[in-house]
């Protein structure tokens, strides 16, 4: 805390000198007289005036919550100085975490007295935040002296994105032999019914399809589909998004890639994560509720780093990629870096799809004609390069902000099922 | 005389005018300096009075640090959303106290001037090297603790 006189100080000062001279000067003592009460005021204030000893401690009643819930926050400030202390203080606040009050509050606090405060803090994005330290200013009893700073601890409060409730997933095209609820495509113990054949020595009799064998005279099972889990790579881009003043399109990603991460695992799947950016990151693929708590925590990290590197895919480790993953990209399809990847990775063969985060929402042509043909460009442009990169089989979810993601994935199934009849044709 | 009754009147009716717009300023505008100009003002007022000078000025000047004080809350509590009211009244409380010991020291001062020779250089010297004095031990006080660290 920087202590320093107070703005008036000075001035009472020059109020008591300008007294006193003013009496020696035109010989009226009544001059001196009106002063002696402001010198004497400064003088006692000067000798008065305490050692600043205050102690700060913030408690969040939870530090955990979903962007746009409310957190308490409580704070407790003890003076532990000789003298009273008149405080203001206030929560630093940031522009992603919103504070309620929003103006400082002022208090007195008498020696060893101690008083408690709540805010209520709501992140407005998700991500890391901190509540505190406070901002405080404090002053002694009689206003002459000031101290200000930052006092108290930092205390995180994380906020996990809202996650979007998916019913519809973009179904795998292989799958792993482990159980789970995507009906695979090759035949085995199952319930989705696959075809009728021959009985073959081994076949249980609950297999036999009757109404198939009086029809053809001798014994026909029916096959099934089994029901695997997949991998799931969920790659997110985070080498460039566009934002404005209500959000960007990381915030979008970093929701999507949530809600995606969630309904996969609650499918048994195994999910991993790789933050494809500036810097990169990425968690290995695993099962289960820890799974789902370790992404959204790396997902909180997530932030857009500039950077001039070219990465592709030899920079993600191999164990992330387990063959046969199906790949889901999160991109708002704005850097060329994520493109190349995407496209690099349907060369080699591996089953991707992009859930194109849309940046329309963050961008508006500007006020001339020059603007408005700029921007009907770049929307062709990027109808180009969906068509691209749906012409290597790749399918692109056209996802905004305000939209459910599940009817995009849907589009994206219909393209998968179309595109791989066309394969076969 | 009677002229210059009235225009002793007149004069200190234009510079309580002069002060409170002064003190209203200082206020609007979050400033020490214009809230302190209205003191002096007032304080400079005193001189038009014609009697009893001597005997009021204690009481005029505790007054005037007292406006000063509550102007000056008013100013630093701007922009603060909840005020505690002990915040106000107990610094006005220890103000007042101060100002009552101030105004006791100025009616003892006062007492003095009455009993004092004439008005002399050298008592004016003297004056004046206390004057410079009390200045300077105060401005060392507060270098001393609020002042720049070496």
């Amino acid at each position: 805390m920087n202590a320093s006189l107070s703005p008036r100080t000075p001035g009472l000062i020059a109020l008591g000198g300008a007294g006193l001279i003013g009496a020696l000067a035109s010989g009226h003592p009544e001059l001196a007289l009106i002063s002696l009460p402001f010198l004497i005021f400064v003088t006692a204030g000067l000798v008065l005036a305490p050692e600043l000893r205050l102690a700060v401690e913030i408690e969040l009643d939870r530090t955990r919550l979903l962007e746009g819930e409310e957190a308490v926050a409580t704070v407790r400030l003890r003076n532990d100085g000789a003298g009273a202390v008149h405080v203001e203080l206030a929560p630093a606040r940031t522009r992603q975490l919103a504070l309620a009050p929003t103006e400082a509050l002022a208090i007195n606090l008498r020696p060893g007295a101690q008083t408690e405060l709540t805010f209520a803090a709501r992140p407005q994005r998700w991500g890391a935040h901190a509540v505190g330290p406070l901002v405080v200013r404090a002053r002694d009893s009689l206003g002459l002296a000031t101290w200000d700073g930052r006092l108290g601890p930092r205390v995180d409060l994380r906020a996990f994105p809202s996650e979007q409730r998916l019913r519809d997933l973009v179904a795998p095209l292989r799958t792993q032999p482990f159980l789970g609820t995507h009906v695979a495509r090759a035949t085995g113990e199952g319930i989705e019914f696959a075809d009728i054949r021959p009985f073959r020595a081994g076949d249980r009799a609950r297999q036999i399809n009757w109404r198939a064998t009086a029809r053809r005279g001798a014994p026909q099972v029916n096959d099934r589909h089994p029901e695997h889990s997949s991998d799931v790579v969920l790659l997110i881009d985070t080498f460039q998004e566009a934002r404005d003043q209500t959000g960007g399109t990381l915030d979008a990603a970093v929701r999507a890639t949530a809600g995606l991460a969630t309904a996969h695992l609650a499918r048994r799947d195994r999910v991993a994560l790789v933050d494809f950016g500036g810097t990169l990151h990425w968690l290995e693929p695993a099962f289960g509720t820890k799974q789902l708590y370790r992404i959204i925590d790396a997902l909180l990290a997530s932030d857009i780093a500039f950077s001039y590197a070219w990465r592709n895919v030899d920079s993600i480790p191999l164990r992330v990629l387990p063959p046969g993953a199906l790949v889901l990209a999160i991109s708002p399809l704005l850097d060329d870096r994520s493109l190349a990847l995407v496209t690099d990775l349907r060369r080699r063969g591996r089953d991707v799809t992009v859930v194109e985060v849309s940046p329309l929402d963050h961008v508006s042509p500007g006020p001339s004609g020059a603007d408005a043909v700029a921007y009907r460009l770049w929307r062709l442009q990027r109808e180009a390069v969906r068509a691209q990169l749906q012409s290597v089989g790749v399918g692109v979810a056209e996802w905004e902000r305000e939209g459910d993601l599940g009817p995009a994935l849907e589009g994206v199934n219909a393209f998968r099922r179309s595109a791989r009849q066309a394969v076969h044709a | 005389m009677l002229s210059d009754a009235g225009a002793a009147s007149q004069l200190a009716w234009l510079g309580a005018a002069v002060a409170a717009l002064s003190l209203v300023i200082g206020m609007v505008v979050g400033s020490p300096a214009a809230v302190h100009v209205a003191v002096a003002v007032l304080g400079g007022l005193f001189l038009t009075r014609q009697d009893t000078r001597l005997l009021l000025a204690p009481v005029y000047g505790a007054g005037l640090l007292l406006i000063e004080d509550l102007a000056i809350q008013a100013i630093e509590l701007r922009g603060v959303g909840g005020v505690a009211l002990d915040v106000v009244t107990a610094r006005t409380a220890n103000v007042l106290a101060i100002a009552t010991i101030g105004a006791g020291a100025s009616a003892a001062a006062a007492l003095a001037v009455t009993a004092a020779p004439g008005r002399s250089v050298g008592i004016t010297a003297l004056g004046a090297l206390a004057a410079v004095a009390a200045l300077a031990v105060i401005a060392r006080l507060a270098r001393r603790r609020y002042g720049p660290t070496e």
